[in-house]
């Protein structure tokens, strides 16, 4: 078990002791930022600060001086990504910031992407995102997809007023094993369950893992429907889809 | 209502009826009772101080564990089934919002249920009870039509028609329904296929309500534009997207038609809403706006037009909504210095 003070970033190790109250969060960051190399860490530490200038910068250097893609994805984007969602979700911080720190995120991942790809090292996983039949609100939505691609998933966006068919369709064509919904409006809310229901009709319900979000959606509302999961915002999302792909937070 | 500081109308439709409308269960308006109760504190129509109970059948839902207190929600569950002290919350919501100046009140129950039968029977009752109380007409709101229709139809107009809120390309039905009975209509900016994009996207959809509702008879001063109005906390440019629609739309169609919104819209997410609302509601009206969708009592229009616009407090939101401070950065580095009034 590392500690506070292993860690070298002073702004990172400012950002811990200020901001992540939880003791075990509190300890896997540190453990996590300790075991990051110096120039991890600085990258860790411009994202958290939003500056895609910086992470940009410096993603391409330490690529360009051997350090692995793989690398840079754990210790300086996710693990830096993940203290932003701490504080996004204890309200320190609010959207507009998350957003920043997402497109920072991008801005490094954009370099790493090419690297991953060619050398046949698969997404974290996959996910099939759409807003319901009936409903064209996609901010909601779209917010889930960039935090989803920023913390390594590879999102195939089917955009609004999805009907359930273009969802299993998705799940056969590219073979994810997991379906986001979203919907804004308690009229086409009932639409998720039409899905989940046309996924049994397909045989395909145990294939895939679905999970819910929205405004007006609740987890109740999810577990009637028979979802998986319900996600209350787009950081939430993120773990979500973590848990239910039985990946580490 | 005329605003001090305007030199024109501004049609207020009051947004206080909704079924999403919320207030914290840790916030000021929130009391525990002597027995053991909670209560959301209000002041009657007679000035009286009372407080609608958090009923139980609330408290397991999540809202609830959340922090979060659907009141209008409450409210109109527990007066339909005959229970005085939720009609008297909804008689108090009617009197603030008129004496506040509103000139509709908009009506939304879509959150009472998931199901379309409830939601219908809910509008009709509504539409009817707000009728027998307010000196002023009712928009009829929903994202479902058969809801509206369902509003429109119990209405019986006791102090002129109600407003249809809403119509647009992915339901253009609606404009038959305003035209056969003479109702003002907003009409809204949404696409057939998904929300606009930019301004352009905006005024090019918006036009093809408004010529669609002329087409069908509707008169100019009748027809409201909802031009959308989103989040400035996702995108710095979302308020320019809706003032310059706003802007090019009233030079296109003159000064009859109403252009409105929901302007609090603009404000989600991010600290000190009411604010935002207030500096955007400012600048939607330079644009060319005449209407907002909005809370009066929240945002009293009576001043609401005199605000000291050189303060530092109007200046960083201003700049915020003009897309002028990305990522609202310089807003909210101002929010935690404890710079904005």
């Amino acid at each position: 078990m590392a500690e506070l003070s292993d860690i070298q970033n002073d702004f990172i190790r400012q950002e811990i002791e200020e901001f992540i109250l939880k003791p075990e969060e509190r300890q896997r960051l540190i453990d996590l930022f300790a075991s990051a190399s110096l120039r991890m860490q600085a990258i860790a530490a411009a994202l958290i600060d939003g500056d895609n200038e910086t992470v940009s910068n410096l993603t391409r250097q330490a690529l360009a001086e051997g350090v692995g893609a793989l690398e840079v994805m754990d210790y300086g984007l996710i693990a830096g990504m993940a203290l932003v969602g701490i504080k996004f979700r204890e309200n320190f911080i609010f959207v507009p910031e998350v957003l920043s720190c997402a497109r920072a995120m991008k801005a490094g991942m954009a370099h790493l992407e090419p690297i991953l790809s060619a050398s046949g090292i698969e997404p974290v996983g996959k996910v099939i995102m759409g807003t319901v039949k009936g409903d064209l609100h996609d901010i909601g939505k779209n917010l889930c997809i960039m935090l989803l691609r920023g913390a390594g998933f590879e999102v195939i966006d089917l955009g609004v007023d999805t009907p359930p068919d273009k969802f299993i369709d998705a799940v056969e064509q590219h073979g994810a094993p997991l379906v986001g919904m979203s919907a804004l409006l308690t009229t086409t809310m009932p639409n998720m369950g039409k899905t989940i229901e046309a996924f049994i009709d397909a045989d395909l319900r145990d294939s895939v893992k679905i999970m819910v979000g929205g405004a007006p959606v609740t987890q109740d509302f999810a577990d009637d429907m028979g979802a998986d999961g319900y996600g209350k915002d787009a950081v939430a999302c993120v773990a979500l889809a973590k848990r239910l792909l039985g990946l580490s937070a | 209502m005329k605003p001090a500081g305007l030199d024109r109308e501004f049609v207020i439709i009051g947004e206080n009826i909704h079924t999403t409308r919320v207030v914290l269960l840790q916030g000021k308006l929130v009391d525990k009772l002597p027995g053991g109760e909670e209560g959301v504190r209000y002041v009657d129509e007679q000035g009286q101080q009372r407080h609608l109970i958090i009923p139980d059948f609330i408290k397991a839902r999540q809202d609830y564990q959340e922090g979060r207190v659907k009141h209008v929600l409450i409210a109109v569950r527990l007066a339909m089934t005959g229970d005085p002290e939720g009609l008297r919350y909804l008689h108090a919501l009617i009197q603030r919002q008129v004496e506040a100046g509103a000139d509709y009140l908009d009506l939304n129950i879509d959150e009472i249920s998931l199901k379309l039968e409830e939601q219908i029977e809910a509008m009709r009752w509504l539409v009817q009870m707000v009728e027998g109380r307010s000196s002023v007409p009712v928009a009829v709101d929903s994202s479902n039509l058969e809801i509206i229709r369902a509003g429109i139809e119990a209405s019986r107009s006791p102090c002129g028609p109600p407003m249809l809120n809403s119509a647009s390309l992915e339901r253009l039905e609606a404009l038959d329904l305003a035209a056969a009975r003479g109702l003002p209509v907003m009409v809204t900016a949404a696409g057939k296929r998904g929300m606009p994009q930019d301004a352009a996207e905006r005024v090019a959809n918006a036009s093809r309500m408004v010529e669609a509702a002329l087409a069908k008879g509707i008169p100019k001063n009748q027809i409201f534009i909802d031009p959308l109005v989103f989040p400035i906390a996702v995108d710095s440019n979302y308020g320019l997207h809706c003032l310059e629609a706003i802007r090019a739309l009233r030079e296109k169609y003159g000064p009859e038609i109403h252009i409105s919104g929901g302007f609090s819209n603009i404000s989600f997410g991010i600290p000190l809403r009411k604010l935002v609302n207030e500096v955007f509601i400012h600048l939607a009206v330079e644009a060319g706006a005449d209407s907002g969708i909005v809370d009066p009592v929240a945002n009293n229009f009576r001043n609401l037009f005199l605000a000291d616009r050189a303060s530092r407090s109007y200046q960083l939101a201003a700049e915020m909504l003009l897309g002028r401070d990305r990522n609202c950065k310089n807003y909210l580095r101002a929010y935690r210095r404890g710079e904005l009034a």
